[in-house]
């Protein structure tokens, strides 16, 4: 690489760090190197080290030919998970101290399994506050607020050594007044102790869920401040002169200070990334746009999804547990993490049914053919067994690996008991734990309202090539993109993301008697807050995007669904009625109801606005070095064919535009493609892989559908 | 066991991938459902099930559904919609809610597709039942305790009847209930949800039919329904044999169950046989009132009792089911009702008492098996309320609350889980958001919390109680209420201690307290009255000086246990700080 500058993006992963480096005018090239959880940040110097030493230069000279630096972590995700988070108070309206606790109920796991403790509530009881105050739900004060009991419970707080305050009263998002006291009470009582207001961090209806974003964020401030404080200043004493952006759960990038202020958003902020790299693939080599974009790491498989180029937001992602976790409450990416990774364990219960996970027997033991200690078979191991990796070259020769152990085990533990040969139970393990991750497709894909044979599958992830022609068949989506970055997503997804800010208000509007004046005195609102944003952090970007959008829902109904406005102004009723259509289509599309005799009410007022920092389109598709010339053949195992010998190709071994037919192995240093024998795969001048059914007809049922 | 040697078998892991797809179709559906409908109960707080059934009307898959609503019931309601209409075709709906045909009560309106394939054959049926916000019973509540016979009732009783018939309403039957149900807009918003979960239910095993019509599929329900008789068995034989009679008592309601009621359970465990029966039939015959269980849901206590209690999972469904027999009789409050006795409460007082009936018997085979009783349905924040909304645009309104309810029951080895709504509801069954509530409603959730020293003590404790306060936020609000276990408590096990009682109270404009009112009361108040509800707690498993010194601390740090009780119920002491003193403690637990 030459003297131009440079752009990085990193994601802190639980197993692997990654380091997308961008060279204006260049190719970009990925590096990969373990995390170390103590301090992800000496992880992140590995990594910038494994860079320098390819590049040529030193780490600081490195960082001084660069303006931008994204940065993704599982850091808010892991203290949460650990129990590490400050000693945060949380303040509610009076009579409502068990909000946090009693949840919305349910997170129980299975029916009758009532070994399942009930989960702590996020904040104990004890660091719960009750203050003297209550709106009704229009907004009106029932009963005014209390300055001198709200002084008195910050006295508590202060005798409490509180770290965080999070405060969350009822109907604080229609009338905020009695939060934003509370906010400068807590500045004049508690000096330098930061706080969250419910009506600033989340401003929708739901208490426990607001409660519950409230809280997690005031108890990740300390923390997150702290690590990003440290972050920056390690950069800028190695030479780094530019700014620093945080991937956030939105899918987007924020500066890092605004980020410290509102650390929630950095929860799962590696992961959104995936779906980001995904878009960019998808227009690439996939034509359409409308994608599943799937990451297979080591213990767990992720799925997010594009429709027509967009990425859909839940408001429902919980940290933890996926039942009796902690609720972020808060709009992020979409992305369902299965417990279906290469450390998935294999086993047969009393009944005699084969299951794969949840439990895994992560990075340490590792799978049995670690020789580390691990006796449960594994997927991974199911793998080697089948002959689909190859020992001598596992992670590019960076571990070691041997057959045996996993033959032992997978013999033991699932062969005999299901009376199975030893390929036999490899391959039951291997199409179970496919079978999983296409449950977790299945269930994305239908709450998107989304036909998975509509989609274009891109396979992501270490672990990506081993499982995608299996999820393909089993699912009909064709053809299946394995892109160069891989093995890498969220970092190349960091790398081409946008600045993002969302802005919400919230007004109840029936479209029978529709205010078009105060509707569009409404969107004129978010028009300008979306203009300072362009320029304030987002000036000097090449391209900015505002769009609208309304949340609404027929009346009574309390779960809204998005629908897009094409322009911020109702200039007559045919806007309106424009809109009561559009409301109409997207809820038959997603429910197979459509109740035209029922009113539509607007809930929530949306504005999006994204600020493009660099041209994502110029970005070449980073790729990692890997060894030329390596083919020949190997004995794999495939269900319809036996034990056979099959090519093994690397990838920039094969021809661009030619289709190599099935069965064969494709091989980079971060990743293996296995190509069963109904399908062929072909490399694409993007140097992405793509796989497609030998049997054409599928391929053209899908044209006609995308 | 069946015993079929030509029969095609599917090994583990074929099982495992159909199992997946069952549950993920039943998911859509209750996706569908949950978002689509208008009502509290339906869109927050989840009362309703989806299941699909074999062409045979086996359980095939049921999720997460509501016990209550499913183990037994949907059986029943098929084998009725092919007696009354022997040739089914595509594009058919049935929408059933007789009580004397297989449904659980009136207030749940369930929607019978039958799924039909090219060729014409009926291959699964797929159900979606919801408990509405009303049914058109003659007092504004789901529960009509009083109602002497179905007449007083009043609801509207649909004995399978054809609503769709190629995918097309059959408006004549939906004007019916429009004359006769309160706010029949919202009525109507959530009767389309529940076509719309069947009809998802429909389409998604239509496009399984075309994709994998062979074989495979064709022995996955009999594959499935051995390969859970076979954990059955193995649950079974894990509990150690025989037979006891455990009886419970009903509160008395004034005019209609003036001495309350007893009931009991038989239970038989055979281990060797790997066998499990609960006989009902030595109980009253039907009563004059609405607490008549109907077959449905006597089958259903029975059996659910039996799954909480096994202290292992296992797939509930035909296969499992196989192993469980339920004894009940004709014209029997805890059996098969006779026409015209009024089953309207069938779903949750006198189920969940014969129940916890059930769970405690199997407690008394010994230590480590059971549970203690679950606290007791209905309290009065879970109470019908009623009235008229004067906001603009508003009009009558009507909906269940499913408020502060917190009954768990403890078990061998965990404490009660806090929100478990009933064994019927088994904690899937969700609560209300307060602001959810206040927006569509014109109510005041004015507080919800726990209430200190209130649980089942045990060396595991039953949840402590929760107290709800609500009121109008103008006008007039009535609320009608069915609080079993203000005169019964909930019955601890193993030396646990009983739950605590339910009470319930109005607050007038002074903030005083009313005398406590009864289990079954309508009331009205006025602007800034309030109902105050206290439910009945669950109760314990063990005994409490039993209990982890650990947990006891927690229980005080937490504010539900006073550190007085700690000491005097448990033996624990807990210094300042709030950590277990265990010197003192030592010293309290010798004596």
């Amino acid at each position: 690489m030459s003297e131009s500058r440079l752009t990085f993006a990193a994601d802190t992963g639980g197993t692997f760090t990654d380091l997308v480096v961008n060279s204006a005018g260049g190719a970009a090239r990925l590096y990969k190197r373990p995390t170390t959880p103590h301090d992800p940040v000496t992880g992140l110097f590995d990594t910038l080290g494994a860079a320098a030493a390819d590049i040529g230069a030193s780490a600081p000279e490195l960082l001084g030919r660069s303006d931008l630096f994204i940065f993704g972590t599982t850091l808010a995700t892991n203290a949460i998970v650990t129990s590490s988070t400050a000693r945060t108070a949380l303040l509610v309206t009076e009579g409502h101290p068990d909000i946090l606790l009693l949840r919305e109920g349910g997170g129980r796991r299975t029916l009758f399994d009532y070994s399942q403790e009930y989960p702590e509530p996020y904040i104990p009881g004890a660091l719960t506050f009750e203050i003297r105050e209550r709106l009704s739900a229009s907004g009106e004060a029932l009963t005014a607020l209390d300055e001198k009991q709200a002084l008195e419970v910050m006295a508590q707080l202060r005798a409490a050594e509180v770290e965080a305050v999070a405060v969350c009263l009822l109907w604080s998002m229609i009338n905020n007044d009695h939060e934003v006291r509370i906010g400068e009470l807590l500045e004049q009582e508690l000096p330098g102790v930061p706080y969250t207001l419910s009506s600033r961090i989340n401003p929708s209806v739901r208490e426990y869920r607001r409660a519950s974003s409230t809280a997690i964020d005031a108890s990740l401030k300390p923390l997150m401040s702290r690590f990003f404080r440290h972050l920056e200043e390690e950069l800028r004493s190695n030479g780094f002169n530019g700014r620093l952006l945080i991937m956030t759960s939105s899918g987007g990038v924020l500066d890092a200070e605004h980020v410290a202020e509102t650390p929630i958003h950095s929860i799962g902020s590696g992961p959104a990334g995936a779906p980001v790299a995904g878009r960019r693939f998808a227009a690439l080599d996939g034509g359409g746009m409308t994608a599943i974009v799937t990451d297979a790491g080591g213990t767990t498989f992720d799925v997010s999804v594009l429709r027509d180029g967009e990425i859909p937001t839940t408001r429902e992602t919980m940290v933890g547990d996926q039942k009796a976790g902690y609720i972020t409450g808060f709009p992020s990416v979409d992305v369902r993490s299965v417990g279906a990774g290469g450390g998935s364990i294999a086993w047969v219960d009393s009944g005699g049914m084969l299951h794969v996970g949840p439990m895994s027997a992560g990075a340490d033991p590792g799978p049995a053919c670690y020789k580390r200690g691990g006796d449960r078979p594994t997927v991974t191991d199911a793998c080697l067994v089948l002959g689909y990796l190859d020992p001598d070259y596992f992670l590019g020769g960076e571990v070691e690996v041997a057959i045996e152990p996993a033959a032992g085990v997978i013999r033991r533990h699932v062969a005999e008991p299901l009376g199975l040969d030893l390929n036999e139970a490899a391959s039951a393990i291997l199409t179970l734990a496919t079978e999983r991750m296409v449950t977790a497709i299945e269930e994305i894909t239908l709450n998107q309202g989304i036909d998975p044979r509509r989609g274009l599958l891109i396979g992501g992830g270490g672990g990506g090539g081993l499982y995608c022609t299996g999820i393909a068949h089993r699912l009909g989506c064709w053809p299946v993109l394995i892109p160069s970055a891989s093995a890498a997503l969220s970092a190349t997804g960091a790398m081409l993301s946008d600045l993002r800010a969302t802005y919400t208000a919230t007004e109840l509007m029936s479209a029978r008697v529709f205010d078009r004046v105060k509707a569009n005195a409404v969107l004129d609102n978010l028009h300008a807050q979306c203009r300072d944003f362009c320029e304030g952090p987002g000036a000097g970007s090449i391209r900015s995007v505002i769009t609208f959008a309304v949340e609404a829902r027929y009346q009574e109904q309390v779960w809204e669904i998005e629908v897009p406005l094409a322009r911020p102004e109702f200039a007559s009723d045919d806007d309106v009625a424009a809109l009561v259509e559009s409301f109409h289509d997207t809820h038959d599309a997603l429910f197979a109801v459509r109740d035209t005799g029922s009113d539509v009410e607007v809930l929530t007022w949306v504005a999006h606005v994204s600020c493009s920092l660099q041209d994502a389109d110029a970005l070449k598709p980073p790729s990692a070095p890997g060894r030329s010339g390596a083919g020949g053949t190997r004995r794999a195992y495939f269900p319809d064919l036996g034990v056979i010998d099959i090519p093994v190709h690397q990838v920039q071994d094969l021809e661009a535009g030619r289709r190599y037919p099935g069965p064969l192995l494709v091989e980079s240093p971060v990743t293996t493609l296995v190509v069963d024998a109904r399908s062929e795969v072909a490399r694409s001048e993007n140097e992405s892989l793509l796989i497609y059914p030998r049997d054409q007809r599928f391929l053209q049922v899908n044209h006609e559908r995308r | 066991m069946k015993d079929d040697n030509t029969r095609t078998t599917l090994d583990g892991h074929q099982l495992a991938l159909l199992n997946n797809r069952f549950d993920g179709i039943v998911r859509a559906m209750t996706n569908t459902l949950l978002r689509t409908a208008r009502s509290a109960i339906l869109n927050t707080a989840r009362d309703f099930s989806c299941c699909i059934l074999t062409a045979d009307h086996e359980m095939l898959a049921m999720a997460e559904s509501l016990p209550i609503h499913v183990m037994s019931g949907p059986d029943l309601m098929a084998q009725w919609m092919v007696r009354f209409n022997p040739e089914l075709r595509r594009g058919d709906a049935y929408l059933h809610n007789s009580p004397y045909h297989g449904n659980s009560h009136a207030a749940d309106w369930t929607i019978l597709v039958p799924v039909v394939d090219d060729s014409g054959r009926h291959r699964f049926t797929v159900i979606a039942k919801a408990h509405l916000a009303d049914c058109g019973n003659a007092v504004p509540t789901t529960y009509s305790a009083a109602a002497r016979d179905v007449y007083e009732e009043g609801a509207l009783i649909f004995p399978c009847v054809k609503v769709q018939e190629d995918y097309r309403d059959r408006e004549d039957v939906l004007r019916m209930a429009q004359v006769r149900i309160r706010v029949p807009e919202l009525w109507h918003g959530d009767f389309l949800a529940l076509l719309g979960a069947a009809r998802i239910g429909e389409r998604k095993l239509l496009e399984l039919l075309q994709e994998m019509d062979g074989e495979e599929l064709a022995a996955y329900p009999a594959e499935w329904f051995d390969y859970s008789e076979r954990l059955m068995i193995d649950a079974i034989r894990r509990l150690p044999s025989g037979e006891t009679t455990t009886s419970g008592r009903h509160d008395p309601i004034p005019g209609a169950l003036p001495d309350g009621l007893e009931v009991k359970a038989h239970l038989k465990v055979d281990r060797d046989a790997a066998q499990i029966e609960v006989d009902l039939t030595d109980n009253p015959d039907c009563q004059p009132c609405g607490l008549n269980l109907t077959e449905a849901t006597a089958r259903t206590a029975a059996m659910m009792g039996v799954f909480t209690g096994l202290g292992s999972v296992v797939p509930s469904n035909a296969g499992s089911f196989r192993r469980l027999r339920v004894r009940l009789r004709e014209n029997c409050v805890a059996g098969i009702p006779v026409h015209p006795y009024s089953c309207s409460v069938a779903t949750t007082n006198l189920s969940e008492l014969l129940a916890n009936c059930v769970v405690r018997a199997l407690a008394g085979l010994g230590d480590g098996h059971g549970m203690a009783a679950t606290g007791k349905a209905s309290p009065a924040s879970t109470a019908v309320i009623s009235g008229t909304d004067n906001r603009p645009g508003r009009g009558p309104f009507v909906n269940q609350l499913w408020l502060g309810f917190t009954a768990g029951a403890a078990g061998p080895v965990a404490d009660g889980w806090l929100t478990i709504l009933g064994l019927g509801a088994a904690g899937f069954l969700r609560r209300d958001s307060i602001e959810i509530l206040e927006m569509k409603y014109p109510v005041l959730i004015h507080s919800e919390h726990i209430v200190r020293d209130s649980e089942g003590a045990g060396r595991y404790c039953g949840s402590p109680a929760a107290q709800v306060e609500f009121g109008s936020l103008d006008g007039e609000l009535t609320a009608v209420w069915l609080s079993e276990g203000t005169n019964h408590e909930a019955i601890g096990v193993q030396g646990g201690e009983n739950g605590c009682l339910a009470r319930q109270y109005v607050r007038d404009l002074n903030g005083e307290l009313s005398e406590p009112l009864g289990t079954y009361e309508q009331v009205t108040v006025k602007p800034g009255e309030r109902v105050v509800s206290i439910c009945s707690g669950g109760a314990g498993y063990g005994a409490p000086r039993t209990r982890d010194p650990d947990r006891v601390a927690r229980d005080v740090q937490r504010g539900w246990v006073s550190p007085e009780r700690a000491r005097e119920t448990y033996r624990v002491a807990v210094d300042e700080n709030g950590a277990v003193d265990a010197a003192q403690t030592a010293a309290l637990r010798s004596g």
